[in-house]
């Protein structure tokens, strides 16, 4: 049996050794160790670009608010309040970290960590582009949907250690919507796996290339992927606890729900991990749906390693804001669910739907030996 | 729950979710939709018929007492001391402006017009005692001794007039001459 690791693409061990041979001046050095700091380096890119994403993320959402809410939004830091998300960033960071007298001290600090970690953890295995991934494992969209799972673990341990009853019900609201949902969320993209053939999703992006790098995308397959496509946008707006869906942190009824205890930076984490997971699930949506890092009418592979990493990473970002632009519309447009309608949604509307999509799919591919609409109209045409 | 309804909830989601949006796109398209006014920067133009605050011409004033007497809420407070020809003349107009309801019963009831609402409705303070806000700049000295050069002068004109002769009574103040 082949060992698993040798699939993994950016093979930090082979890095290392070839950074060695490159400056024989460090070469001294173990190579563990060298491949440990190149780890830490694209970590520290992926944690600088989420932030980065967050930050602006946040401005751009209450922009968008005010805009349909025909308001002006953020104008008071910076021209039209451009940086307005520093100061918010410097306020949090700077603001009182209290916490309750009566609460639970270590699952209290421990819960922002863990929401944080497990929303961000998901960048992991996201093909920004030809050559650009942390790690590209052979289980990652499985991958994603398990450390996902662990912000509902944040969210319940921070409204159980708070010792508050709105967040405790809230909590235990977030817990089973997450939960529920995360089915939906799973059983809408694995027809993508079906299509690909692959759970790596590197090798998800790569098997919608051809055909100008745009009607070979997994949306135009088939009806059944066009549709899946929907319910996975739906579903993972609920996942993410996005605005008709966020049950957890009702501001009407539950103050802020499980984060109603926070303050300062350990509700920055709570929010940050919001984003990281909004932008993980519009990603995933892009990676798995929207072709990914394919360039149109360009072979990204083609262009040599700068302007093909440089290039695709734009196309597939350009994808990616566009869908979280489009769910933060979805969110200034409906009002919030209630929780029966919310459940009565995932289980009796979205489950079912992506089974049925997931048997439509299944039956296509096999009866059309795995071709897609598009590529049997470009098959006529020789 | 037959199928039929099942589907035709799934088509109604759709197609509510996107009115809804479409409605929202109009909205964030259009920069024109924006209605907020930068209140310190700039300021609403008010209507014309404003009841805003009161204000009261002391110039104009004939200190006929009318406004007192008609606020139902007694906001209003006036003084006054004979003046060099018998007229009342002001020395302290108040108004209570935290008790005052903008009723507008006293601007109709003025026979002058002299008191009037502004379209002024910034009037916040730190203290009740600046909302009573007082209209008569000068002090009751400055007033007493603009009365007396008033009768001074009232007093040579009537001299003046006399001393023309018998000329034809100034009918203009018969009251002049009775102060001498």
């Amino acid at each position: 049996m082949e060992p698993v690791a040798a699939t993994v693409y950016p093979n930090y061990d082979s890095v290392g050794r070839a950074i060695l041979e490159a400056f024989p001046i460090i070469d001294f050095l173990p190579v563990w160790l060298v491949a440990l700091v190149i780890m830490v380096v694209v970590a520290a890119c992926a944690i600088v670009f989420i932030l980065v994403f967050e930050g602006v993320g946040s401005l751009v959402l209450r922009k968008l608010a005010g805009d349909i809410q025909s308001r002006v939004g953020p104008n008071r830091v910076g021209p039209y309040g451009c940086i307005q998300f520093l100061a918010d960033g410097v306020k949090l960071i700077l603001k009182e970290d209290l916490k309750p007298a009566a609460c639970d001290r270590v699952l209290f600090r421990l819960a922002p960590y863990l929401a944080f970690v497990g929303s961000c953890a998901g960048l992991v295995v996201i093909p920004f582009a030809v050559g650009m991934i942390a790690a590209d494992l052979d289980i990652g969209i499985y991958y994603v949907m398990a450390v996902s799972s662990l912000v509902s673990i944040g969210i319940l341990l921070g409204g159980w250690a708070s010792n508050n009853k709105w967040s405790l019900v809230g909590a235990m609201r977030g817990a089973a919507q997450i939960v529920s949902f995360e089915i939906p969320v799973a059983m809408s993209i694995i027809p993508v796996i079906l299509v690909a053939g692959s759970l790596s999703t590197q090798e998800i992006v790569r098997s919608q290339g051809g055909l100008f790098g745009i009607f070979n995308w997994n949306l135009f397959h088939n009806p059944f992927l066009f549709f899946s496509f929907f319910v996975y946008l739906t579903a993972a707006q609920a996942e993410t606890c996005q605005t008709p869906f966020d049950l957890p942190e009702c501001e009407s009824e539950l103050v802020q729900g499980f984060m109603t205890e926070y303050s300062g930076i350990r509700f920055g984490y709570f929010f940050l991990g919001e984003f990281g997971e909004l932008f993980v699930v519009c990603a995933l949506a892009t990676a798995g749906y929207l072709g990914g890092w394919h360039i149109p009418f360009l072979d990204a592979g083609n262009l040599g390693w700068f302007w093909g990493n440089l290039l695709s990473l734009g196309v597939f970002l350009t994808k990616t804001f566009t869908l979280v632009l489009v769910s933060m519309w979805l969110r200034w447009t409906l009002p919030r669910t209630r929780v029966d309608q919310l459940m009565r949604m995932c289980w009796k509307y979205l489950v079912p739907l992506t089974f049925f999509n997931l048997l439509g799919v299944s039956l296509w591919l096999l009866i059309f030996d795995g071709k897609g609409i598009p590529a049997m109209i470009a098959a006529l045409f020789g | 729950m037959g199928l039929r309804e099942y589907i035709s909830d799934i088509s109604e989601a759709v197609v509510t979710i996107a009115k809804g949006m479409r409605i929202t796109w109009k909205y964030g398209v259009d920069p024109k939709e924006e209605t907020t006014i930068f209140y310190p920067e700039e300021r609403m133009v008010m209507p014309e018929r404003t009841r805003g605050f009161l204000f009261n011409d002391v110039a104009r004033c004939i200190v006929c007492n009318m406004c007192v007497k008609q606020c139902p809420i007694d906001c209003i407070t006036l003084e006054s001391i004979k003046g060099a020809d018998k007229k009342n003349v002001l020395t302290s107009y108040k108004i209570d402006m935290g008790r005052c309801m903008h009723c507008g019963l006293c601007v109709e009831i003025c026979p002058p017009k002299s008191l009037v609402h502004t379209d002024g409705y910034e009037g916040s303070s730190h203290t009740r005692e600046e909302l009573i806000v007082e209209f008569v700049e000068d002090d009751l000295a400055t007033i007493k001794a603009r009365i007396a050069a008033h009768a001074a002068e009232l007093a040579k004109a009537a001299k003046a007039a006399e001393a023309a002769g018998k000329a034809p009574a100034a009918p203009a103040n018969p009251a002049g001459g009775e102060k001498k």
